[in-house]
Formats: structure tokens, C-alpha cells, sequence
């Protein structure tokens, strides 16, 4: 029987987090606003008016751009996309057509081990990508469509891929990394619920190792990385039922029903859509100069990918590690800051953040670079464990003592009497109290329960409110009862 | 000299002088109005009378209120001693195809005849800055597609002040009968092909197409975003500098307004011409046209009498010192209509999608069972036949099947043209002019009904006007004399890009030398009745 | 190279168009769309290659001619309420359109 291979390729829509739109002085953001409260003459498209480009949507599309190891093209233009539809309150949309901002490039997907295969890294490649603007929104109410132009000229750019993707799991994967990446980079918030960032999937099968293209099928209206995911595996096991029953692939465009779960068809257009591209005459070429290209590209951060081998690399972290902490760019810059301030063994830094910061940061939805708990303050804590002024245990506690006060680990130490107390006599006087409080469990302890001594610590650390040093307590202790 | 005839450089001054109140000029211009102007266009004209026929009909909408409350501003400012601007106390008319706050902007179209654009055009909002007088909206061809005003949904369209059987011209007609008829001094128009300066040749007054991009669009309702271009409409060649000062330089709200540094243009105006290199070419003295009988293409030479009003220009120019530099050839000159056939309509399609009775403007009232119905009935019931026109064409030389043989062509052919302006205009080239001399259009004004309908025939008036919009250069018509039938020529100056002052310059000398010719005597037709009147 | 426009390809515009024509116009608008195809036929006897860029202004555009591009700065219209206004049928803020031909679920 022959297998299978899923060959997917995904055109994706990033609104970029610019202040304002990218042809007008209107608001980008509309969340929560009442419809058509954020719009002008420009992005309603009353007559006269004209586009103004946006700065910062050319410069954060170039970061884009740089970041996906797109080429950047030091003239781009813009043309118009002509078609009508009540969305759309020109008739057309500004876009890039054939001499777009940026082409080629590529996003790397490391693909994680799973019981069936191991680990492996795909390739995904750019096959564009441009600069252009969001239409509006509509919505049925009995019969009737409403109309809103709030989203009417939000930037977008439009990256597509090549069909390099070969698993549902890849596609989830490439939204993944891409959402990652347009946070990184700080170009987007990329909220697939918000719609912020969109995405349509052209997906077809072939025989495994074959290496033509048969007719796909795309995919749209998907608002979650789960439920692309779920449709294209969906649409793969279609696609290979119908194949294996004999009947050929259609080139449809199917709808996702999240709530059921399921793709349905949406009804085949009569006419081939003809856009009319051409220049839009109310814009000017687009100049990237090697000036602003790099005034641009001096904001560019070191990319995730980079930056987690460097972590392997530099700091010794197993790969689980590395890519944890670099799965967002401000805990990856507190990882690095705490161990520059630390100046210990990075895997330990490691080890706090994994374990204790990141519950701390998920419980209080903030980021890491929001912390009161500055990575100096991390270090220092740290630091108190490792010369044993603090035992384990009151520094994990004190994590969360800096975080409410604000104050300096130390001060806390020293304001409640945290210091670990390792003096044999205080401890001896403790340990003699709680033998003297317990004669049942000492001679419980005496016949033959040795697992008993664990229980005598515990009474001790009590007392001491956790100060003593288990160590010394746990040997005067046996001592003690010999 | 009554007021509303009185140049408005020199109304600027006297009522600087306080000899004149901007209250008077205005009801000057009133007076002048009532007297000629007849109706107004409107939606639904019923029949021409006898009187509508002896009339200048250039207002859609007249604005007295508005013009009058910034009059008393103006006078209110003189009386306490506070400046007042550049054009104060000056009544201008809009071309009806500029959105003005507080006004009805129709483009002389069904589908926006309801339409109150809550924002003003630049070059609007400029010239109020400056103190001019906003008299009202004036009509032009429906979305300035045409060279005559006849299209115009509002009937009856704009006549010609020198014989109201003629066309103004157009699509600037409202434009430059209300200027030629003293009903206002300056006028706004637009110039995509030929529009200000084949309307203003018609009517005998000054009509300026400045630099692509010297003027913003902001406001300006597209027709062909790559070539519109507003322009002073002006009785002489000094209003028309002190108008294009006002109106010209970069605006945040266009990006093609050409971030270049506006000159002073009344300071190098008296210059003169000594020195300067005018060339003349054959390319321009005869036409390409369209057989109306058989179709067939052949090249015709110009009426004799505007042949010979430019040479005798170039001869007077000659005389005041200008070198004059024959048979310099222009030879792309004929592709202009053809290639303007393509990209005018275009971006004219493209720019016409938005009229789809759902924002804004005329709706069907017809019921319909679904949107795309909506849109096809209110856009068959709200454009007339020469949007339509346009539309038609731009979506079949622009359909990604006929792109590469029409559109992509077009746009080489307008480098061609563009690249036959920069060889004579090279300071180190062959020709090394400083500006062409040619006729404005091939004909005088027409009768009215004579081309239109004919789409081929009326495009072919731009003939000579249109290779400047192309290739994004300035040009000026100034009145050069009179036909047998007592019409108007237009001479027409075309120079290197942001060269209006030059351009301003040449009109100017050009003006002052023929002053006191006998033809410059002659008024137009319907002001020989108000004499009468008293 | 097609000589003229046909019948159909003319209702095919009509169509793309958002148009919708009685007879009379369209007889009219058919006969001169071809009056102006011809003239227009008249480009094609001009040799160009690639070599001849196109031109989308007459007048060029320099670095310095250019206006710069917009500033990110927020400055919201004064009145939006005038622009929903102007629409033929207005509810609730929202623009109202009839219902859209169906494109969806089958």
C-alpha cells in the first residue's frame, strides 16, 4: 500500500502592534471599541483622500524581514488589489504586488523527539513577503450584513511559505516559532484569538518520496495553533481516503467549524478572481537606504534559535533547558542577567528559573522583565544558599518575599531572622527540648525505628522556624540519642 | 472697471489701501452672477429655455453665505490693523471635483450628489487661509471625463462666455467661464489630460497645470492619480502666480506632494525673457486624428489661425530678446491620447470602485435581494455613460490576460514621452530650452453637441495638452488671440519640471507686450450684453 | 492580438464591473470602447523592449523629493460620527449592507 506524504504550505497575516494604521493617523488597535469609532476619511475611503505611509510599519516589517533571513529590497512598491466587497471601503487594497519589501528567507522549525522518531530540524521556506493593509470587519444579523472599518488599514504583512511543511504537527510547529519569533522581535503580539495573527493552509498529499505537486486544497477562517493543527490532520487523512478510494482531489477551499470539529467546503467562486494589479499611484516607491536599513536593524535582537544553541553552547544548559528559557525574550534576558550577577554555575540559575521562577511568572501573568524580583535580587538569594547563610528552603521562600516587597533579599534576612543558624550549642539546647517533650517517640525510636530521626529534625527546624542547619541538627540529634 | 472684472492682484492692493471693503468685491462678483450665470446645474434641469442658452450656467452650488461671512472676517481684520492674507478679500470658485467642508461635493455625478465630505481639499483649505473668498462649486464634466462640460449629470452644463453655442471646454468648463465671465477672478480647477489649460484656451483666460506633485491632491476626488493635477484658473498671468504661490508645496497628507521648496514667483515675474531659448516644434502644429467617417488615422496640419497665433507669439517673444529654436522635435507627441487611452482609465476604474452605495452617496431605491445586486443598480442608476466608459476600459487593458499589451505598454510609451521633454529641456543637450511654445489645443471651442458623444473625437482636444501630464511637466495657456468667429487661442508655454516660474515669467512679458493689442479689447460675448444693461 | 473587443468579453466586463447596462447603453459603450481600442492599437507601432522602463509618474522622484513617511503618532478624526452619517443606511454605529451572496457552508 502506498504511503503518504502531506506537503503544506501557510500563507500567514501578522498585524503588526504599531501606535497607528499603516496609511492614516487612526489608532491601530480597536479592541473593545465600538464599531466605527476609530476611523478618519483615509481608512473609510471617502473620496479625495489619500495614503500616507506609516514609518513604523515599514521598520518593524523590515525586523520581520531580517529576522525571517528574507532579503530586503532597497526600492519596494505598493499596488492595488482591486475587487469589491463591503469590508473593503475603496474598492481595493493597498498591498505589494510583484516588487514586495522583502523576499526569500527562511524559519528553521527544531522538530522535539517523540517515542516514534527523533529529534530533527525542517527548513521552511519564504516565498514572500509584503507589507499591506487589513480590511474591515462584517457581520450577518438576520439577513442584513453590519458593517465596521475599525480593522480597515491595520498593517499586515503577509508572509507566505513554501509547501515545505510535511505534517500537521509542523504547520503547529511553524506557528509556534513564528508567534515566538514576532513577540522576540516585539513586531506583534501574534494572538491567534485576537486575530492578530491569521492563517490560511494549502495542503495536498503524494507518494512519500515523490516530487511533484498534486491539486490542494486551502483552508481558512482557523483562529487557534490547535485548530490548525486539527484541521490539516483532518484534511491529510481526507485527502488520503478519497485517494485511496479512487476519487481525485478538488481544489476547494474549506472552512474550518470549530465548534463541530469538522471542514466544510464553502461554494466555489463563478469567475476566476482577476485583482487588476497596478501601482498605486498615491504612494511612492518604498526606500529602504542602507542608512535607515541599518538605523532599523540596530534594534535587532539576537534571534531565539541563536540565542538557545548559545545557551548550550556558552553556558552548558541541556537543550530542555535552553529552550525553555528561550522561549521569550525578557525570561531569556533575566536567565543571562541573573547569571552575569550570580557568577556561579549557570545550570544552577538554570534550575530556579525553571522550577520556582517560571510558577511565579505564570500564577502573576507577568513577564519575566516585569518582576519585582530583579535578576540581581535572584542572584543574591542564590548567593545566600550557596554560603549557607539561608538553607534551601527559606530561599525559595525568600523568591516570594522580594517579589511582594520589593526589598532587597538581604534586608529580609536580616529584618526577620532568616539567617541559618549552625551553632552546635543553640542547636544542641533545641534538639535536647524536643527529646525531653517526646519520651514516647524516643523509645519508639530507641526499639528499632531509626526512620524516627527525620521526624525529630522536623520538630527541631519547627522550633527554630526553619533557621537550623539540618545538617548539624540531624548529627547531634543521632548523637543524642544513642 | 467694475470690481468682478478688476485683476486680483489689484483688488489685493486696494483693499489693502482701504479704498475697497471685501464685502463689496464680493457682492460685485454677486451682481455678476445674477446677471449671467442663469441656473445652476442640477440633478433634474427639465427643459432648456431660450434664456438658459444665452447663459454661462458654471454653478452647481453657489456659496454667498460662506463667502460673505469670510468677507466681514477679511474686512473685520483690516479695520483692526491685523493681516489679513495674501489673496484676502479675492472670490475664487471650486471646480465641483474638491471636497469643501460645509458644501456638497458632487464631481458633477449622480452617485455623489448627496455627498458632504467632512474635510477640505488643501489647495481650498489654502486659499481660505489666505483670505480668498469661497463663492462656490463649479461644474465640470461628470468626474472630469470629458473636454467640453457637457457631461455633467447637472444640466444645463457650463456655455462659453464669448458664445454660449460653444463649449467652455473642460473638464475645467465651470472653472473658466465663471473666470472669463468676471464672475470670480481665480478659479480651482483640475488638469489630468488638458483640463485646465484646453478650457481656459477655450475661454481666453490663463490656465496653469502646475509640476506633478507641486500642488497636493488632498481632497481632490481622483480620476487618474498619476497625472491629476489642481491648477489656477486666472484672468492674467499675475493672479495666476499669486494663486499658485498660495496653493503650492509639500502636504503630510499627500505623499506625492514633491517635497521641493516653493519659489517666489511674483519676485522673478518682470524678468523678462532676454537670453531664454523658446523652442517651436512641427509635432505640435499638426495632429493625429481619427477620420470620423472611415476611422482611418491621418495627420492633419492645425487651423492656420493657431498656427499663426503662435508664431506670432514666438515673433513678439523674439522681439523682447527670447531665442527662438525651430523644428525641434517632440516626436512621441501623437501616443499621448493613445497611451493616455490606457492609463487614465486604469486608475480611473481602479478609483471609482469606492461608489458602491454603501458609505456614502446615491443608493438604489429599487429593492434588491442581495449586495452585489445593491451595487449593480446603484452604480448603473448613479454614473453616466462616461464613467461608465472608463470603467469599462480600464478593467479590460488592465485584466491580467491584456496588462502586458496595453497597460505595460502604455507605461513604456509614457517614458517615451517623458524622455522627448528631457532631451529638449537638457541644459547640456541639443535644444537646451528653457520652454516649448505651442498651440493649446487644436481647435477653438466647438459647438455644443458637435463632438460630444463621439468618446475618440472629444479625447483628441487634449491632443496637445495631454504629453505634459504624461511626462509630469508644467504648463500654461494664456489667451493669444482671437479666431474669425471671434473665439479664443490658447498659446501654451511647456517647461522642465518645477519650472512655473519661468513658465510665469515668459506669460507675463509675453502679456504686457501685447497689452494693447486690439484683440485683448474684445469681451466676451455675454459681458457685451451687461454693458448694455448699464 | 485581439482586434476588438466581443460581445461577450464586453458582458464579462459589465460584470467585474459591478455594472448593469440596458441595451442602448450598452450598444453605445461596446462601439466606443472599440473606437478607443483602435487609437489605442496605434501604441503598437512603437518598438520598445525591456529595456524601456515604465514610468508610474511623469515626474521622478528622488530620495530628497520624497516626502518622508508618517510619524507613528496617534491623531484620532474629530468626527467619525460624520462619516457613518453619510451612509445610505446606518444602525448602531455599523454601516448596513443587504446580505452577501453566499460564499460559505454548503
Amino acid at each position: 500500500m502506498t504511503t503518504f506524504e502531506a506537503v503544506i504550505g501557510l500563507e500567514t497575516h501578522i498585524q503588526l502592534n504599531t501606535t497607528t494604521k499603516i496609511f492614516c493617523a487612526c489608532k491601530a488597535d480597536s479592541w473593545n471599541d465600538p464599531p466605527n469609532s476609530n476611523i478618519c476619511p483615509v481608512c473609510s475611503g471617502m473620496p479625495g483622500v489619500l495614503p500616507v505611509l506609516n514609518k513604523a510599519a515599514v521598520e518593524k516589517g523590515v525586523l520581520l524581514a531580517q529576522a525571517m533571513h528574507a532579503e530586503i529590497r532597497p526600492l519596494s512598491y505598493f499596488d492595488r488589489k482591486n475587487y469589491f466587497y463591503p469590508d473593503l471601503p475603496k474598492g481595493y487594497q493597498i498591498s505589494q504586488y510583484d516588487q514586495a519589501l522583502a523576499f526569500g528567507g527562511y524559519l528553521e522549525l527544531p522538530m522535539p523527539a517523540t517515542p516514534e522518531r527523533p529529534a530533527y530540524t525542517r527548513l521552511v521556506k519564504i516565498h514572500k513577503l509584503h507589507l499591506e493593509e487589513d480590511a474591515g470587519k462584517t457581520k450577518n444579523a438576520g439577513g442584513r450584513r453590519l458593517i465596521d472599518f475599525n480593522r480597515c488599514g491595520v498593517p499586515l504583512v503577509e508572509m507566505v511559505t513554501e509547501p515545505d511543511l510535511r505534517s500537521a504537527d509542523e504547520a503547529a510547529q511553524y506557528l509556534i516559532r513564528l508567534r515566538q519569533l514576532l513577540r522576540w522581535l516585539g513586531v506583534s503580539d501574534g494572538d491567534m484569538e485576537k486575530g492578530q495573527l491569521r492563517c490560511d493552509a494549502n495542503v495536498s498529499i503524494r507518494p512519500a518520496g515523490s516530487d511533484y505537486l498534486n491539486p490542494k486544497t486551502e483552508i481558512k477562517n482557523v483562529n487557534s495553533i490547535e485548530n490548525v493543527r486539527d484541521a490539516i490532520a483532518k484534511e491529510i487523512e481526507r485527502q488520503i481516503r478519497e485517494v485511496e478510494a479512487g476519487r481525485r482531489i478538488q481544489a476547494w477551499t474549506l472552512e474550518f467549524d470549530e465548534e463541530a470539529g469538522v471542514l466544510r467546503k464553502m461554494r466555489s467562486k463563478e469567475t476566476e478572481a482577476d485583482y487588476r494589479y497596478f501601482r498605486e499611484p498615491d504612494l511612492l516607491p518604498l526606500r529602504v537606504d542602507p542608512a535607515w536599513k541599518s538605523a532599523i536593524l540596530a534594534d535587532m535582537p539576537e534571534l531565539p534559535l541563536e540565542r538557545r544553541q548559545r545557551f548550550v553552547d556558552e553556558y552548558g544548559l541541556p537543550e530542555y533547558d535552553a529552550d525553555i528559557l528561550t522561549s521569550e525574550r525578557s525570561l531569556s534576558d533575566y536567565f543571562e542577567q541573573t547569571v552575569r550577577a550570580y557568577g556561579g554555575d549557570p545550570k544552577r540559575v538554570s534550575n530556579y528559573l525553571m522550577n520556582d521562577v517560571l510558577r511565579m511568572l505564570n500564577e502573576a501573568g507577568k513577564t519575566a522583565a516585569e518582576l519585582r524580583l530583579t535578576p540581581a535580587y535572584l542572584a543574591e538569594i542564590i548567593q545566600l544558599v550557596d554560603a549557607g547563610t539561608v538553607n534551601t528552603s527559606t530561599g525559595k521562600s525568600l523568591l516570594q518575599k522580594v517579589e511582594e516587597s520589593a526589598k532587597p533579599p538581604r534586608v529580609i534576612v536580616e529584618e526577620e531572622g532568616l539567617a541559618k543558624v549552625s551553632d552546635d550549642a543553640v542547636i544542641r539546647e533545641v534538639c535536647w527540648q524536643v527529646l525531653e517533650e517526646n519520651p514516647n517517640e524516643v523509645m519508639t525510636y530507641k526499639a528499632g525505628k531509626a526512620t524516627l530521626i527525620a521526624w525529630f529534625v522536623g520538630q527541631v527546624m519547627r522550633k527554630m522556624r526553619g533557621k537550623a542547619d539540618p545538617t548539624l541538627a540531624r548529627q547531634i540529634l543521632e548523637e543524642l540519642l544513642k | 472697471m467694475e470690481l468682478c472684472d478688476t485683476p486680483a492682484y489689484e483688488l489685493s492692493l486696494l483693499l489693502r489701501q482701504k479704498r475697497i471693503s471685501a464685502v463689496e468685491i464680493l457682492e460685485s462678483c454677486l451682481r455678476r452672477v445674477a446677471q449671467v450665470d442663469g441656473r445652476p446645474g442640477e440633478l433634474e434641469p427639465g427643459p432648456l429655455t431660450a434664456e438658459d442658452e444665452q447663459k454661462v450656467h458654471a454653478f452647481i452650488t453657489l456659496t454667498p453665505e460662506r463667502a460673505l461671512a469670510q468677507a466681514r472676517e477679511v474686512d473685520r481684520k483690516l479695520a483692526a490693523g491685523e493681516d489679513p492674507g495674501p489673496l484676502a478679500g479675492v472670490p475664487f470658485t471650486v471646480k465641483d471635483i474638491f471636497t469643501v467642508r460645509g458644501t456638497p461635493s458632487t464631481a458633477a455625478s449622480k452617485i455623489l450628489a448627496n455627498f458632504s465630505a467632512p474635510y477640505s481639499a488643501t489647495p481650498v483649505e489654502r486659499m481660505e487661509a489666505a483670505g480668498a473668498l469661497m463663492l462656490g462649486k463649479v461644474n465640470l464634466d461628470e468626474f472630469t471625463y470629458g473636454s467640453s462640460s457637457e457631461s455633467s449629470a447637472f444640466q444645463p452644463s457650463p456655455r462659453n462666455p464669448w458664445n454660449p453655442a460653444r463649449v467652455p471646454g473642460g473638464s475645467s468648463g465651470g472653472s473658466t467661464a465663471s473666470v472669463a465671465a468676471g464672475e470670480a477672478p481665480l478659479s480651482l480647477g483640475t488638469d489630468t489630460a488638458g483640463s485646465v489649460r484646453q478650457p481656459a484656451a477655450f475661454c481666453g483666460v490663463v490656465g496653469l497645470k502646475p509640476t506633478y506633485g507641486r500642488v497636493s491632491r488632498y481632497g481632490l476626488i481622483a480620476f487618474g492619480s498619476s497625472l491629476d493635477c489642481p491648477g489656477p484658473v486666472a484672468r492674467n498671468v499675475v493672479d495666476a502666480a499669486l494663486m499658485l504661490q498660495t496653493i503650492a508645496g509639500p502636504d503630510p497628507r499627500d505623499s506625492t506632494a514633491a517635497n521641493v521648496p516653493v519659489p517666489d514667483y511674483l519676485a522673478s515675474l518682470e524678468e523678462g525673457v532676454r537670453g531664454l531659448r523658446i523652442g517651436l516644434s512641427p509635432d505640435y502644429f499638426r495632429i493625429t486624428y481619427p477620420d470620423p467617417a472611415s476611422g482611418e488615422y491621418g495627420q492633419q496640419p492645425l487651423p492656420a489661425e493657431i498656427e499663426t497665433a503662435v508664431r506670432r507669439a514666438a515673433e513678439v517673444l523674439a522681439g523682447l530678446g527670447a531665442e527662438i529654436i525651430d523644428d525641434v522635435p517632440m516626436p512621441n507627441t501623437r501616443y499621448g491620447v493613445p497611451a493616455y487611452f490606457v492609463v487614465s482609465r486604469v486608475e480611473a476604474a481602479s478609483n471609482l470602485h469606492r461608489y458602491d452605495g454603501v458609505k456614502y452617496g446615491y443608493r438604489t431605491s429599487h429593492p434588491v435581494g442581495d449586495l452585489s445586486e445593491l451595487y449593480r443598480r446603484t452604480r448603473n442608476e448613479g454614473f453616466g455613460l462616461q464613467p461608465k466608459l472608463r470603467i469599462l476600459m480600464g478593467m479590460y487593458v488592465s485584466a491580467a490576460q491584456y496588462s502586458a499589451q496595453y497597460y505595460q505598454r502604455a507605461l513604456k510609451v509614457r517614458s517615451l514621452i517623458r524622455r522627448d521633454f528631457e532631451q529638449v529641456f537638457d541644459p547640456r543637450g541639443k535644444y537646451r530650452l528653457d520652454a516649448l511654445l505651442t498651440p493649446t489645443t487644436p481647435t477653438t471651442a466647438f459647438r455644443i453637441g458637435a463632438v460630444y458623444g463621439d468618446s475618440v473625437l472629444m479625447q483628441y482636444a487634449d491632443q496637445l495638452t495631454v504629453p505634459a501630464n504624461h511626462a509630469g511637466v508644467p504648463g500654461i495657456s494664456l489667451p493669444g488671440g482671437l479666431d474669425a468667429d471671434g473665439l479664443p487661442i490658447g498659446i501654451q508655454l511647456l517647461g522642465a519640471d518645477f519650472s512655473e516660474a519661468l513658465l510665469l515669467r515668459i506669460g507675463r512679458i509675453f502679456e504686457l507686450a501685447t497689452e494693447n493689442e486690439p484683440w485683448r479689447k474684445i469681451r466676451p460675448l455675454v459681458l457685451r450684453a451687461t454693458e448694455n444693461d448699464g | 492580438m485581439s482586434d476588438s473587443i466581443s460581445r461577450q468579453t464586453f458582458d464579462h466586463l459589465v460584470g467585474l464591473a459591478a455594472l448593469e447596462l440596458d441595451e442602448e447603453q450598452a450598444a453605445y459603450l461596446l462601439r466606443e470602447l472599440n473606437h478607443q481600442l483602435k487609437a489605442i492599437h496605434e501604441l503598437e507601432a512603437i518598438p520598445l523592449d525591456d529595456s524601456t522602463p515604465i514610468t508610474s509618474h511623469g515626474v521622478p522622484y528622488t530620495a530628497q523629493t520624497s516626502p518622508p513617511p508618517r510619524e507613528d503618532d496617534w491623531r484620532p478624526h474629530p468626527v467619525p460620527d460624520e462619516i457613518i452619517a453619510q451612509a445610505p443606511e446606518n444602525q448602531g454605529g455599523y454601516i448596513v449592507v443587504p446580505d452577501i451572496p453566499h460564499t460559505t457552508l454548503e
